[in-house]
């Protein structure tokens, strides 16, 4: 009997946890498609969605490829509730090309791309302080090109 | 109200003659993997291993952009038949074909063949629906392309943002797998696109385009090995893009030397490796045959 009822609760907290993580990635992606996606204008949304719930001290990364001759908008987003995020675009060698703080951000980096090359987004959540609370938000990593 | 009804008729009618144009309805046979809780392991195992780690495909639309600025021509003879659509009974294959239409969708919207854009169009919905996907792709999605017709911009918003919404309604129920052969199905058609067309319409901007999806390829891998189910149809995927993967070892792209940042008439241009990516006459021959092979297996 008491296996039963361990096997519903593992069932139901399963259950949740799938509930959650499908209702958190569509917070996301309504979050990034309402608000982010607009500020990638005039440039057109390359409709990749790299999006994740990030917490304080947590990081995320993409890799991109950039085409000769090509204009871009690489763009980091975060929700309110996490505040501002710290994130940098880097080289292949490690090389910073640009680099946004979190008590000095800047949401986009616009560029061009005089010959084809492959960089990597790194965003990171910065902690702050002791706290009880810990806040989960949405952070989006959005790249936009001129047609 | 009266009026606006009236109105609607001309474009329900199209409607109508765009879906006869696709065939009639299939049953589908058989089903992919779907995460609904069963493995809830595997699941949270897959989202803390590939959770902040994301893989950046250049989409259709995107790739359909820098065929056209390489100086590539239109061909409607290569893409995949409207009439193909019906025999698209196993989920895999509307997955792949999908990505497949949706690719001849934006090549056909980006060369302004407003037609061909409305076809493809069609059969991409009739595999959406199929695939369960109806919710992101609508009617009404559907009556806003037909208005858009005649203006490109509006019609390549609406196709991104149809792309954006299947693609993102996969993932948000747990079917991560089938989103991943869509974008495969993509990427592979916009590759035997590109390469077919350099047949008739071969240039050094071309080559190279073609030459730098080496890139996107191992981006490409990566995404299909995150899913590390045991599953035929994204094994089978795998194994295709291996064999290309092998076939792209000795391209040669850019490599060494220290990225440039400069400042030109207030943009900032980056300079990357130098020397671009060149493709020998032996290369570009042997990633076409692959590239429609594979196609091949995936449409008929």
């Amino acid at each position: 009997m008491r296996n039963v009822r361990t096997s519903i609760l593992h069932a139901v907290l399963s259950g949740a946890f799938i509930l959650a993580g499908t209702a958190a990635t569509a917070q996301c992606r309504a979050f990034a498609k309402n608000k982010c996606v607009p500020e990638l204008a005039p440039y057109k949304f390359n409709e990749s969605f790299n999006a994740a719930q990030l917490a304080p001290g947590e990081e995320a990364e993409v890799n991109l490829t950039f085409y000769s001759g090509q204009e871009y908008r690489v763009m980091v987003c975060s929700h309110p509730i996490l505040g501002e995020v710290n994130w940098k675009l880097v080289d292949a060698n490690n090389k910073v090309i640009f680099e946004s703080l979190a008590d000095e951000p800047k949401h986009h980096f616009d560029l061009k791309a005089a010959s084809t090359t492959q960089m990597r987004v790194v965003v990171w959540v910065p902690t702050k302080g002791k706290s009880d609370m810990v806040h989960v938000g949405c952070v989006a990593i959005l790249v936009g090109f001129k047609d | 109200m009266i009026a606006m009804q009236a109105n609607k008729w001309p474009v329900l009618l199209a409607l109508v003659a765009l879906f006869s144009a696709c065939g009639g309805e299939q049953p589908q046979q058989d089903q992919l993997q779907v995460d609904n809780g069963q493995d809830s392991a595997l699941v949270a195992d897959r989202m803390k291993k590939t959770k902040n780690i994301f893989y950046n495909i250049p989409s259709p639309m995107e790739t359909a952009s820098l065929l056209k600025k390489a100086g590539a021509d239109y061909n409607g003879k290569i893409l995949n038949d409207v009439k193909n659509v019906d025999k698209y009974t196993a989920a895999s294959k509307q997955a792949l074909n999908l990505g497949i239409y949706g690719a001849d969708l934006s090549y056909a919207s980006v060369f302004n063949h407003t037609q061909e854009s409305m076809f493809y169009t069609s059969c991409s919905k009739k595999l959406a629906d199929r695939l369960g996907v109806s919710t992101a792709f609508n009617d009404s999605t559907l009556e806003a392309m037909e208005r858009s017709q005649n203006d490109r911009d509006a019609l390549l918003d609406i196709i991104s943002e149809t792309y954006w919404n299947v693609d993102g309604y996969l993932k948000e129920n747990g079917r991560d797998n089938i989103s991943a052969l869509m974008i495969a199905g993509g990427w592979v058609e916009g590759l035997y696109i590109a390469t077919q067309v350099a047949k008739t319409n071969d240039s050094p901007e071309l080559r190279q385009r073609i030459a730098e999806q080496k890139y996107s390829l191992t981006d490409l891998i990566g995404l299909i090995a995150s899913y590390e189910v045991d599953e035929p149809a994204l094994n089978g995927v795998k194994a295709d893009l291996e064999a290309l993967s092998a076939l792209y070892a000795d391209v040669a792209t850019a490599t060494g030397g220290e990225s440039t940042v400069t400042q030109e008439g207030g943009v900032t241009v980056v300079g990357g490796p130098a020397g671009a990516a060149t493709l020998t006459d032996t290369q570009l021959s042997a990633i076409r045959d692959k590239a429609a092979a594979i196609r091949n297996t995936y449409i008929n």
